[in-house]
């Protein structure tokens, strides 16, 4: 496995809307799992850094969380969008998308001066 | 918004945190529990899948703490908490929480006060509306008593017609009255203003009216307003005053209303009066004559106008007005008109010596400071082994951090608490001291900005001594353990700060010590200046009449006044102990403010050179005598020297020098002279000299010599008039019989001032006095701390070096060497603070530079006094820790370790 990837500070709340999005309600455990897998294992979350992101987004009411029972009968606490965490998860993907690009286009090498 | 709602979620949380606890418990265990099934479900053992599952989840208990971090408000928790441990650990060393306290209280208490009277004659806006938008003018010359001039009404009528950036100009003149009651008469401060004045000045009444246009004039009806002190103490706040009728001089002026409470400007007022209540303001002299100068002027600014423009324009008009009057601005005088905001003028006296307070009280606090520093600095050497098992325990470097910030704010804030209380207790003393620098004194209070103002001093104080101390590095915990728990380790690092801390104490406290000093000698010269009279057993009093304003155009008021004042005289004498008695006005060593151009008979003004001025001063023939101020040519006016007999004059010796030098000036003619006579009941007539007086120190102990000239009582109207009585002995017990003859004599006069010329000396001293007295307060309490603080870190370095100087001594060092040798470290610390501070000091003593006398703010006698004492007691603080050094028994020293 190659070298662990930092979150960067933000982008894990947004990896937790889009997961939450495309997975519907989901259990912490399913959700770093989720995470884990969509970075190909570059991104490792413990419950340190997991569940104080949560909580903060259930404070801030972009998710709910409430107790159901598991796929395997367990009770866990399931997660799931609000109406606001879907606003918010639209205009950070926009927000990253235009800076990754701006980003990209910086970093790409310039042509021109390389020429002789 | 997103940020208000998270905020607002989080300070539930600190109140609902027992419920989501469990439920976060609860959380993590199903978390567990997934990843197990998943190691599980992938084939390892029970046991090794839970091992697995627990390493790649993290600790749960850190987990925990990072989601309670997130829910609460941790750092209010963790300050709770860390208060309540800092308290407990304070009190378990109460003698460094009482020293640390007491210490910071001076410091924080000295500046508070200071501050209190900073922010009450200076700080505070002023309660006029718009108060920034006034500016006072200040006409001026150069020649003594020309600093302030003040405006002649056709000045003020040039200045209103050419200075567009003025929204309104209003005058104003002291002046003063006789209030006459059935229980007495007073004499009370009156300010005669225009109608436009309160407009002006942005006042208005908290009864009644204050006085409009309508009140100017020759027709309109005598009013007056009171002020709201003098309707407080007069009339004990009776509402019903407005509309009644007073006395003033004789005369009966209707009360329209009382004025808002209001700092008074330029001097003290009781009430203030339209001009018709003087029959001199709407004469010809007052309206007519240019140089008849005696209205103070107040303008405010019009909306937009800046006080830039404002100057430009009054110098313009006033540069005008020099072409067209020149008689009236002798070009070798130096006219000029400041224009100058009215906050400024106010706090114009009262500035430097605040300066100068608030630089002593910041030293204070600095050096009190730097003594809690090194308190602190000494206990986190103790508390080494505490910090490094905290940091052990996973304690991080900001928790250890704000664990230090508590505790020293609970030193800084209790420290504070003492503070307060000393301000409070000095808080008469230094509302004198601004009375006499201000007329905004009644305005100093600890109000709530003053007490922000200490409690942010605290907290810089405890922010700043938090960081002081440093933390345990993470490296070396192990070992660090492993040495604390025996040894007190001291870094070279903090001893550096420790001595450099030293070393500050005792720069600063020379500089303190230094103005200390300087203010002090001054003290000790003014009252080393001869006054030039025999002040021993002379009591003076001052007794205006009720007539005084009438006696310039009414010969019979004028020789009513003069009979009494000399029955007055004549019984006064007769009263047994008293050598002899004199009238004259004014009385002795106060300056007369009447001051004339003099030309001598014969003796020509080199171009270009200002004409001389003199005092006008009157005396009776026994004056003289009575005062104890000795003639050094001629006689003493004689009782033949009557209203209708030959003009004569007697002058000092400044005046006789400088139109007469070196020469024998009985016998010549001088006369007074310039325009401003029109005004006076003065001619230019020839007046011949018949004796020369020794200059007298009239108007202040520090004052420059004024020329005088002294005319018989009985050749000028007797405006004023004061009693100098000479005593065989204890002159102060004639008082009570000598004011009863004067009541006798005339009941509706007021008797002010009644006190002995060493008093009134005295008194003149006084402001400087309690200047002195403070800033010498400061240093010795500066220097008190830095003894405490040199001796303090001296015992400390022994305390740790106990086992190395038990070594030492066993192997044949005697005590006196280690007396030396802990004495030369203390010695060398003094050396290099004594160095510093009097470097320091040597710039510093520049803002003392107005307030010195007969003595260079670099004078070096004082500095060497200062440093000397300095040296014996920063050696003698020394003394202590060596010679304990020196009892140190070897054999117990290193058994102890």
């Amino acid at each position: 496995m190659g070298e662990k990837l930092d979150v960067q500070r933000g982008t894990l709340a947004l990896m937790i809307l889009k997961t939450l999005q495309v997975l519907g309600p989901l259990h912490g455990y399913g959700v770093a799992r989720r995470i884990e897998e969509t970075s190909r294992h570059q991104v490792t979350l413990n419950y340190g850094t997991l569940y104080p992101a949560l909580v903060k987004l259930e404070q801030e009411g972009f998710v709910t969380a409430e107790w159901r029972a598991s796929e395997n009968n367990r009770r866990a606490k399931y997660y799931a969008l609000t109406a606001a965490g879907r606003r918010r998860l639209a205009r950070e993907t926009r927000d990253w998308n235009r800076t990754a690009d701006l980003i990209a286009a910086f970093l790409a090498p310039r042509r021109r001066e390389e020429k002789p | 918004m997103r940020y208000l709602r998270a905020a607002f979620a989080r300070l539930v949380g600190v109140f609902t945190w027992h419920r989501t606890d469990d439920d976060l418990r609860e959380e993590l265990r199903a978390h567990l529990e997934m990843e197990t099934a998943e190691y599980t479900r992938r084939g390892l053992p029970p046991d090794e899948a839970r091992r697995r599952a627990r390493l790649a989840s993290g600790g749960l208990a850190q987990a925990a703490e990072a989601v309670r971090d997130q829910r609460g408000v941790p750092w209010l928790e963790g300050t709770v908490v860390d208060l309540k441990y800092a308290v407990r650990a304070l009190r378990r060393t109460h003698l460094f929480t009482a020293v640390v306290v007491i210490t910071l209280g001076l410091g924080i208490g000295a500046n508070t006060a200071i501050f209190s009277v900073v922010r009450g004659v200076l700080l505070r806006p002023l309660p006029h509306r718009d108060g920034d938008r006034l500016v006072y003018l200040r006409h001026s010359m150069e020649a003594p008593g020309g600093e302030n001039l003040t405006f002649s009404v056709p000045e003020v009528r040039d200045l209103r017609g050419g200075a567009p950036s003025f929204a309104g100009i209003a005058e104003y003149s002291s002046w003063s009255s006789i209030h006459e009651t059935r229980e007495g008469a007073e004499r009370i401060a009156v300010g005669l203003v225009t109608g436009n004045y309160f407009e002006v000045m942005g006042l208005g009444p908290v009864l009644g009216r204050v006085t409009g246009p309508g009140d100017d004039g020759p027709g309109a009806a005598p009013v007056a307003v009171l002020t709201h002190e003098f309707w407080l103490k007069r009339f004990a706040g009776d509402p019903r005053v407005v509309g009644q009728r007073v006395t003033l001089s004789s005369k009966p002026v209707t009360v329209i209303g009382v004025l808002q409470p209001a700092p008074f400007f330029p001097d003290r007022v009781d009430v203030f009066l339209n001009l018709v209540n003087s029959a001199h303001h709407l004469g010809a002299t007052m309206l007519e004559g240019r140089t008849h100068r005696m209205t103070e002027v107040v303008a405010r600014l019009a909306p937009g106008a800046t006080v830039e423009k404002a100057r430009a324009e009054v110098a313009a008009v006033y540069a005008r007005m020099q072409v067209e009057h020149r008689e009236a601005y002798d070009p070798a005088s130096h006219y000029r008109v400041a224009v100058i905001p009215f906050k400024e003028v106010m706090g114009e006296r009262a500035r430097p010596v605040l300066v100068l307070l608030m630089g002593a009280a910041a030293f204070v606090l600095i050096i009190a400071a730097a003594n809690v520093a090194n308190l602190t600095l000494m206990r986190s050497v103790r508390r080494e082994h505490e910090l490094v098992t905290r940091a052990a325990l996973g304690a991080g470097a900001a928790r250890l951090r704000r664990l230090l910030l508590a505790e020293n704010l609970v030193l800084a804030l209790m420290g504070t608490g003492v503070g307060v209380v000393i301000a409070v207790g000095g808080a008469g003393l230094l509302e004198s001291l601004a009375r006499r620098y201000s007329t905004r004194a009644s305005e100093i209070q600890l109000d709530l900005p003053v007490l922000g103002f200490a409690l942010a001093l605290a907290v810089a104080v405890a922010v700043l001594l938090s960081f002081l101390t440093p933390l345990p590095g993470e490296g070396s915990l192990g070992g660090r353990m492993a040495g604390a728990a025996w040894r007190m380790s001291s870094s070279a690092g903090k001893k550096r700060l420790q001595r450099a801390l030293v070393v500050a104490q005792i720069a600063v406290s020379i500089v303190l010590l230094a103005g200390a000093g300087l203010l002090t000698r001054t003290l000790v010269r003014l009252s080393q200046v001869e006054t030039g009279l025999i002040t021993e057993e002379v009591l003076t009093m001052e007794v205006p009449l009720p007539t005084s304003s009438d006696v310039s155009r009414s010969p019979a008021a004028d020789s009513w006044a003069k009979q009494r004042y000399a029955e007055m005289r004549r019984q006064v004498a007769a009263l047994p102990g008293v050598i002899e008695v004199g009238i004259g006005s004014p009385a002795p060593l106060r300056r007369s403010d009447v001051m004339f151009d003099v030309k001598a008979e014969g003796m020509a003004v080199a171009a270009g050179e200002a004409m001389p001025r003199a005092e006008l001063r009157t005396v009776g023939p026994e004056y003289f005598r009575a005062a104890g101020i000795p003639l050094v040519h001629g006689r003493p006016f004689a009782a033949t020297d009557g209203a209708g007999s030959g003009k004569v004059v007697i002058v000092n010796q400044t005046l006789a020098d400088r139109i007469f030098p070196g020469r024998d000036p009985v016998g010549r003619r001088i006369a007074w002279s310039g325009e401003i006579l029109k005004f006076s009941p003065l001619t230019e007539e020839w007046r011949t000299i018949v004796g020369v007086t020794r200059y007298t120190q009239d108007g202040g102990l520090d004052a420059e010599p004024r020329p005088v000239v002294f005319m018989p009582f009985t050749q000028f109207p007797a405006v004023a008039g004061a009693l100098v009585i000479r005593a065989a002995a204890d002159a102060s017990a004639l008082a009570p019989a000598a004011m009863s003859i004067v009541r006798r004599i005339v009941p509706m006069a007021p008797i002010e001032n009644v006190m002995t010329l060493t008093q009134y000396k005295d008194a003149t001293l006084s402001a400087r006095r309690l200047n002195a007295l403070l800033v010498s307060l400061f240093a010795v309490l500066a220097v008190v701390i830095a003894a405490v603080g040199i001796a303090g870190v001296l015992a400390f370095s022994v305390s740790a070096r106990t086992h190395e100087i038990g070594i030492r001594m066993s192997l044949g060092a005697s005590p006196r060497r280690v007396q030396r040798m802990i004495l030369r470290e203390g010695c060398l610390l003094l050396a290099i603070g004594l160095v510093l501070g009097l470097g320091v000091a040597s710039f510093a003593v520049r803002i003392l530079r107005g307030l010195l006398f007969g003595i260079a703010p670099d004078d070096p006698s004082t500095f060497i006094g200062v440093a000397a004492l300095m040296a014996a007691i920063g050696i003698a603080a020394c003394w202590i820790p060596a010679a304990r050094a020196a009892r140190i028994d070897p054999a117990v020293s290193m058994r102890a370790q």
